[in-house]
């Protein structure tokens, strides 16, 4: 598994994701020290794409769990079919066929509902999965508890058929939007990445690798007004994504570069609250868009 | 420029190298173990060490793990690796070392425990396992009862630091009290709305797969989560200490509880505070606040925690508790309208203002009246007394939705 950053950097780049330098390297350490990544940034940033694309580049299969507040270890690691249990039962009754196998059948590995960090732990792929533990802060204490004592051991214990070990380990991701700190012994397992939002040039390159489509100055006004909102205090700060949903929208309305009214009239998709629209409006958006336009004609001059 | 150019056989040297770059990083406030070094090291295995971008990558996804760490790591590194690089090793002569830290890393079992003091401490009542703070029978011990009744009514500004002191351990019981809120999180009930599938399977296997006994779950009831912002400025002065005190001793219990500080700007003292020992916690706030005793301009520090804090989802749900005494020395329009943000964002706002105990009180002061009608209630905080009173309020609020209409001054 030994690759150099630069073939890295190289691989996720044909997958259309433009990692920069330390995403590259820290991910480069992450698979040669075998240790979980915890990739923590502001919503919007690629977090979740840096595994998807990760996964493609590794030939490995991408299992995700989503955390959400009350998740626990039925929805995260394992349950039994319930319903398919006792009719089961039943049938096996109805045909007076119960034997003292029957209990062993029932919580046997027919009736068990894989959950994602099961299916990590227990594969048999060729090349170990990418385990993908999305917008962790979003679940409790006691699920990052269980987490820490999953991401030292890989091993799962399920009462009723014993102890499953990671053949291979699985190469882990955790990402966090920081609405919580996490844990600092969670933390202590993982090595740490902050993503930050990407400067104009690299967010150009990356709108037209996601959005190949798009002409090359629609891409860089975009994604500098974009950066230009970034630093206009506005409540919640655009994405990369948003960046990408906006360029998409224009797009689909047939424009090749930036205009005031269709800008105007598309923010939605960049601002997501009201008194952010109003602050951007009051700012004056031809404004913006007229800066936008100089800024990217000199990035293009420039380079 | 390779700044951390190690020829390939000088192992020991990049060993004492690195295990140096540690000690400073630690000196400077970061958790950094022999377990974070080992990995570094491994880290720097990794990586073409020859190039100093990718040697930085390698240090930093190991030695860091909080974003607000990274600038601190960034100076740090610079000053010991460039400064250092054309040295030799006498050159990265780091500070003496500071006394081993009870609370540093490695102990992969110490996250399980700590888990297990947070649940725990969701029950305030029951005896707290290995929590070395005052228990409840303890509070008075020293003290003969009336000097606590007297302390329990004396301003906060008339204590003595020795006095400060003795309070201390009746503060930390009163910042025991947290609101409750129920969780998304199931538990097994005698009766509910929602079918435990599991339990009532496994129950049924004793009967020969007959489901006689239908067992229920319920959502849980789980602590909410508590942000406290506390008005550190010069008008404030008597009262922050004690403030501050009461804090730490909330921070510590394990809670959910967030603190910031303002004065002129806004900081986020949380992690400082969290320490068993309260000395320590509380020289760890001071260093981290620069602005004790400043003025204060309370619209721009709701503004910041409605923006840095509020947008990333700290305050939503939660209940916060603003304590200052409401002279606005910024914009009072800017207050009123941060103040109606953050009421969108949090469970309950409450207000503890010292100022609110004197007979007679009328929340006058410019600041206060502009934020007045974003408020769920107004306390006063002037002295124990009336923090039990703020105790009681926290323990009261509904763990369902619906807001308290009144916005009276709670008095102790």
């Amino acid at each position: 598994m030994a690759r150099s950053v630069e073939q890295l950097t190289g691989a996720l780049g044909e997958r259309a994701y433009l990692a920069d330098r330390g995403l590259a390297t820290v991910i480069t350490v992450a698979l040669s020290l075998r240790k979980p990544l915890l990739l923590e940034g502001e919503a919007g940033v690629g977090k979740t794409e840096c595994a998807k694309a990760l996964a493609d580049v590794l030939g490995a299969r991408l299992i995700r769990l989503q955390c959400y507040e009350g998740i626990d270890v039925a929805h995260a690691v394992y349950d039994w079919n319930y319903a398919r249990q006792m009719l089961y039962i039943r049938t096996l009754e109805a045909s007076h066929a119960a034997g003292p196998d029957a209990v062993k059948d029932v919580f046997g590995p027919d009736f068990l509902v894989r959950r994602p960090l099961l299916d990590a732990i227990d594969h048999d792929d060729p090349t170990p999965p990418v385990l993908l533990i999305d917008e962790v802060d979003r679940a409790d204490d006691e699920f990052e508890a269980f987490l820490l004592e999953l991401l030292s051991d890989f091993q799962v214990t399920i009462p009723e058929i014993g102890t499953i070990r990671a053949r291979e380990r699985p190469v882990v991701i955790l990402t966090s939007n920081r609405t919580r700190d996490l844990h600092d012994a969670l933390k202590r397992r993982c090595l740490y990445h902050w993503i930050g939002y990407p400067a104009t040039e690299r967010e150009i390159e990356i709108v037209r690798a996601r959005v190949p489509e798009a002409p090359e100055r629609l891409a860089a006004e975009a994604s500098a007004f974009v950066a230009s909102l970034r630093h206009l205090d506005v409540a919640k700060a655009p994405g990369i994504a948003e960046t990408l949903d906006w360029v998409a929208a224009l797009l689909s309305l047939g424009e090749d570069e930036l205009h005031p009214e269709v800008a105007d009239a598309t923010l939605g998709t960049v601002l997501k609250y009201h008194e952010d629209l109003e602050r951007v409006r009051d700012h004056g958006v031809e404004r913006l868009v007229a800066d936008s336009r100089r800024s990217a004609g000199a990035v293009a001059r420039g380079g | 420029m390779s700044a951390v150019a190690v020829p390939a056989d000088a192992g020991e040297r990049v060993l004492r190298r690195v295990a140096g770059f540690g000690r400073v990083l630690r000196a400077r406030g970061l958790e950094v173990g022999p377990r974070r070094v080992q990995d570094a090291l491994e880290a720097l295995g990794a990586v073409d060490v020859t190039s100093r971008e990718e040697s930085y990558w390698a240090l930093r996804c190991t030695l860091v793990s909080h974003h607000e760490d990274i600038e601190v790591f960034d100076a740090a590194f610079a000053a010991f690796w460039e400064k250092a690089g054309a040295g030799e090793d006498g050159a990265l002569e780091a500070p003496a070392p500071r006394p081993p830290d009870p609370e540093a890393p490695t102990a992969p079992g110490d996250a399980p425990a700590r888990a297990g003091v947070r649940r725990e401490a969701v029950h305030a009542a029951e005896p707290g396992g290995d929590e070395d703070g005052p228990e409840d029978g303890d509070t008075a011990e020293g003290m003969a009862w009336s000097a606590v009744e007297r302390l329990r009514e004396l301003d906060f500004a008339e204590y003595t630091d020795d006095e400060l002191r003795e309070a201390r351990r009746l503060l930390a019981r009163v910042a025991r009290a947290v609101p409750l809120r129920r969780s998304r999180r199931l538990e097994a009930a005698p009766s509910g709305p929602m079918l435990d599938k599991r339990r009532t399977m496994r129950s049924a296997m004793r009967t020969e797969g007959t489901p006689v006994l239908r067992l229920a779950r319920r959502r849980r009831l789980v602590p909410r989560k508590v942000v406290f912002v506390v008005d550190v400025s010069g008008s404030m002065g008597p009262y922050a200490r004690a403030m501050v005190m009461f804090l730490q001793a909330a921070v510590a219990g394990g809670r959910r509880v967030e603190a910031f500080t303002f004065g002129t700007r806004l900081t986020r003292v949380t992690r400082h505070l969290d320490s068993r020992d309260p000395d320590r916690a509380l020289r760890a706030a001071a260093q981290a606040v620069p602005d004790w005793a400043g003025g204060t301009r309370i619209g721009d520090n709701i503004k910041a925690l409605n923006d840095r804090w509020g947008r990333r989802g700290l305050t939503r749900g939660a209940v916060v508790v603003i304590v200052s005494d409401g002279w606005e020395r910024g914009d009072v329009d800017l207050l009123g309208r941060e103040m109606r943000a953050l009421r969108r964002t949090a469970h309950t706002i409450l207000w503890v203002n010292p100022l609110a105990g004197e007979p007679g009180y009328q929340p006058l002061a410019q600041g206060m009246a502009a934020a007045l009608p974003h408020l769920d209630l107004l306390l006063e905080g002037h002295n124990l007394h009336s923090l039990e009173a703020l105790a009681r309020v926290l323990e009261a609020l509904p763990s369902e939705r619906g807001r308290r209409a009144g916005r009276a001054v709670v008095r102790g």
